[in-house]
């Protein structure tokens, strides 16, 4: 598990740090696999059965394999499309989540000190604050996505290892929230693709009334 | 009594009507309107029969979980005067209603029924849910029919300024609710009255139901949306509001004087007295400045609904020094002119729509002369304008005058000079109210209907049909009535305090004013007889000098004419203008008033003659510009210091939440 986590946060680290559209996805699709080794790590320690099995395999096809892929076929479609900025909000992303990783440290020792999970705690809290940074800092709505769907991998991963598997219907709820949240949103950035030739959030201020 | 809740049960039949398809919208009328007139018949002989034959226990009791119905003598004599004035309105609304065949009449007629069922289920609640729930349905429903020709901006706003201003109000009276049911039993009216609420909460909770009562009775700062409510709603409509409705606010703040609060703090009373007695007299004054019928009829309520609860803080005051058995003067005075003004102002209501249905105009301006074309509806006007000028034989005065007895005995029975003092100014307050209301109702009633026509809108003027007449017909003989014989209502209303838990009085009948041995009631045979006598002496010289004149003009070259107009005709142009009427008033008080006028030349080929000019004369509320509009400022600046961070960006919206997140993190951290 350790490993998983030094892995998971250099995956983070290295979301904060991407541009390209394309190796962003890939990156995501990469944080949700380590998502889903831990599933199957977990489940495989604690429970039995097509329980231990089911939330991993849902991540695996969900998270790694459906939303990244159809993702990815969007950014295909989109040309020349980069997000443009300047390296210091790249920077700015860096440190927050540099910070973010010692606030869930801070946070774990003062108020679980002792508890099992430490490293994986710690992580999930720079997963989800880590997200939401990305949502409010980077403008490309792709990136947005990627950052919404890093939170969300970041609740999932705490809610697993705080409940030891959650009952199955409110498993497959999340997933289903989770799909149709990122099925709306691709279609949503597409519309957007075709309307303004861009993918950039902040024209959508002119909408406003 | 079973009749009142059959009667909830046909007003809401009568409510049905909404439904009805809509190529029998006529009959649905129809039928909605009898619906009205019936219940409000029923609630009217039931609520009397209990009045005249008092009986110990209530007029109804019922509950339904956590809802229940409680009608005590307080809540019968207010189920009168809603029964009757609903009566007498929905017989008008038969035919006055037809006009807006074509105009969602279904749904007026159903919110009719509704709105008549909602004022009686506040009369009728026995808890405070079942106050409030019923309160706010009244609230909404007149809303909606205020809004009823919403087609026309000015209508929209009026209506939204009023449900804005009425759930201010509504606001107030659930935080004086709140307060007195959390320091009793449960939140029944029965057991709030015993609350243990002391101090500085009880005078809290005082003002919060003063605050919210006052404003649905359109006191003085608070009656911002009642001129505008009016003109607004249909003239029916406009009856039972100005009617009833603001009668209610009395209701209810009674309800909360006589067993909520108690009436022990002397300056809760005077608080109410002096906000009345100014609305009285500020409400009359914008009323004599208006053109607009409605406007003035509803400034003129402004100005009865201040009399009543001057009355009403009088009776407070007299019972917080422990004058117990004179103080039902006060109170009685309240309820009498409620009663009587609830029929004089509805009546005034339904002739100026029968004018306004007639000539299409509410500018009185533009009238003048109507009593040739439509004599009915002048006569009732008449009977209607005497009564809110209080003059003897109408029900106006018998309440004016009541009023006047109470502070009068206030001030007889106080005996401390500063009290003398506020009775003094009292006095001054109400004189010059009475004064100002008869030059309102004699400027209304001349520039309208007596004269000449002042512009062609008159020449189709044309009489009433049957139902609107014996609707403002029944009011009018039910004023004279009550003010050839006082005695019935006034004895009928005392019996009402004798059943008041927080009033003590031994034997309400025989209550004797200031130990003269007179009861405290004008007695008209006697104004009777004077003005027979002076209308005898007046007669007698007109005749001798008429016939005088007559002996010297036979045979002779003298022409008889108008008196003093020197030989031309005259024409319409040479009336009293309505504007030019109430000049002297304008100038008296101009410091209060502060009218705008603005004269622009529209040609000037000379200074004396071949010019024309566009006068216009505003009168601004002076509270709408004191009061309301800084506050309404202040609502703009707060709103445009919010909207920094407000900015619409749904980043922004996400970065504060992750801001809130991680604080809340750091926090829980250091903790």
């Amino acid at each position: 598990m350790e490993y998983l986590v030094v892995f998971l946060v250099l995956v983070v680290f290295l979301q904060t740090r991407i541009t390209n559209l394309q190796r962003a996805v890939i990156c995501l699709a990469s944080q949700s696999f380590i998502i889903a080794i831990a599933c199957f790590v977990l489940g495989l320690s604690s429970g039995n059965g097509i329980h231990a099995l089911l939330p991993g395999v849902l991540t695996l096809v969900v998270k790694v394999l459906f939303i990244p892929g159809a993702i990815y076929r969007l950014v295909g479609k989109l040309k020349n499309e980069r997000e443009i900025l300047s390296a210091s909000n790249v920077n700015y992303s860096t440190t927050a989540a540099a910070l973010f990783l010692v606030l869930g440290y801070v946070i774990v020792e003062r108020l679980l000190p002792g508890s099992a999970g430490r490293d994986i705690i710690a992580a999930s809290i720079l997963m989800i604050m880590t997200g939401l940074s990305l949502m409010v800092l980077r403008k490309r709505a792709i990136i947005q996505i990627v950052g919404l769907i890093t939170l969300e991998n970041g609740i999932y991963l705490l809610g697993l290892l705080m409940t030891e598997g959650l009952p199955l219907v409110v498993e497959l709820g999340v997933f289903l929230d989770v799909l149709i949240a990122v099925v709306v949103l691709v279609i949503l950035t597409s519309r957007m693709r075709l309307s303004f030739m861009t993918t950039d959030t902040s024209v959508m201020k002119k909408l406003k009334g | 009594m079973d009749f009142l809740l059959i009667s909830l049960l046909i007003y809401l039949l009568g409510t049905l009507t909404i439904v009805f398809p809509k190529r029998i919208e006529l009959a649905a009328h129809y039928l909605g309107m009898l619906c009205a007139v019936l219940a409000s018949g029923m609630v009217a002989y039931s609520s009397l029969n209990y009045l005249m034959n008092p009986v110990d226990g209530w007029l109804l009791e019922a509950s339904w979980g956590s809802y229940s119905l409680q009608a005590d003598a307080w809540s019968a004599a207010f189920l009168l005067l809603t029964g009757a004035a609903g009566a007498m309105t929905s017989i008008y609304a038969i035919d006055y209603g037809k006009s807006y065949k074509g105009n969602r009449i279904r749904l007026l007629s159903g919110l009719w029924n509704l709105f008549l069922l909602s004022i009686v289920a506040v009369l009728l609640s026995g808890d405070a849910f079942t106050f409030i729930v019923a309160w706010e349905l009244m609230a909404l429903v007149s809303f909606l029919l205020v809004n009823h020709e919403a087609g026309k901006k000015k209508t929209v706003s009026a209506a939204y300024q009023y449900m804005v201003m009425t759930h201010i109000g509504t606001a107030a009276i659930m935080v004086a609710f709140f307060l007195i049911g959390s320091s009793s039993g449960s939140f029944s009216f029965g057991d709030m009255a015993n609350n243990e609420l002391s101090g500085f909460m009880k005078n809290v909770a005082f003002i919060c139901a003063f605050l919210g009562f006052a404003l649905k009775s359109g006191l003085m700062p608070l009656h911002i949306w009642l001129p505008n409510a009016h003109p607004a709603a249909p003239s029916h409509v406009s009856a039972l509001m100005s009617g009833v409705m603001l009668k209610v606010a009395l209701y209810g703040f009674g309800r909360f004087a006589f067993q909520f609060i108690g009436m022990d703090i002397f300056w809760h009373g005077l608080i109410v007295m002096l906000v009345g007695l100014v609305s009285a007299f500020l409400g009359v004054l914008y009323a004599t400045m208006e053109v607009d019928m409605k406007r003035i009829l509803a400034y003129s309520s402004v100005e009865n609904m201040g009399i009543i609860f001057a009355a009403f803080g009088c009776g407070m005051v007299m019972y917080s020094m422990n004058m117990t058995v004179v103080c039902v003067v006060a109170f009685t005075a309240a309820l009498v002119h409620a009663f009587s003004h609830s029929l004089m102002k509805g009546l005034l209501f339904m002739s100026a729509g029968a004018v306004m249905h007639s000539v299409g105009s509410k500018n009185i301006e533009l009238m003048g002369g109507l009593i040739k074309k439509m004599p009915y509806t002048a006569l009732f006007t008449l009977i209607g304008s005497m009564a809110l000028s209080s003059l003897p034989f109408t029900s106006g005065l018998v309440g004016e005058w009541l009023t006047l007895q109470s502070f009068a005995t206030l001030a007889q029975q106080a005996g401390t000079p500063e009290l003398r003092l506020l009775v003094i100014f009292a006095f001054i307050m109400l004189g010059l109210t009475g004064a100002t209301a008869l030059g309102c109702f004699v400027r209304l009633y001349g520039t309208a209907f007596l004269g000449r026509a002042r512009t062609n809108i008159v020449d189709k003027a044309h009489e009433m049909p049957v139902f609107m007449l014996l609707g403002m017909g029944l009011e009018a003989v039910l004023i004279v009535a009550i003010g050839l014989m006082p005695d019935a209502l006034v004895n009928m209303v005392q019996q009402v305090f004798a059943g008041i838990a927080a009033v003590s009085i031994g034997t309400p009948l025989g209550l004797i004013w200031g130990g003269s041995g007179r009861y405290a009631l004008y007695s008209p045979g006697i104004i009777f007889a004077v003005f027979a006598l002076i209308a005898l002496f007046v007669f007698v010289a007109v005749y001798r000098s008429v016939s005088f004149a007559g002996k010297e003009s036979t045979g002779s070259l003298v022409r008889r004419d108008v008196t003093w107009n020197c030989g031309t005709i005259p024409t319409s142009r040479q009336q009293y203008s309505a504007t030019g009427f109430s000049k002297p008033l304008r100038r008296a008080f101009d410091g209060i008033l502060s009218p705008r006028r603005s004269l622009t030349y529209l040609r000037k080929e000379h200074a004396y003659y071949g010019r024309k000019l566009k006068y216009e004369l505003e009168i601004p509320d002076i509270f709408n510009d004191r009061l309301y509009k800084p506050i309404q400022q202040l609502m703009i600046n707060s709103s445009s210091a919010f909207h920094k961070i407000q900015e619409g960006s749904v980043r922004l919206y996400i970065g504060y939440t992750m801001v809130a997140m991680i604080v809340v993190l750091i926090w829980g951290v250091l903790l």
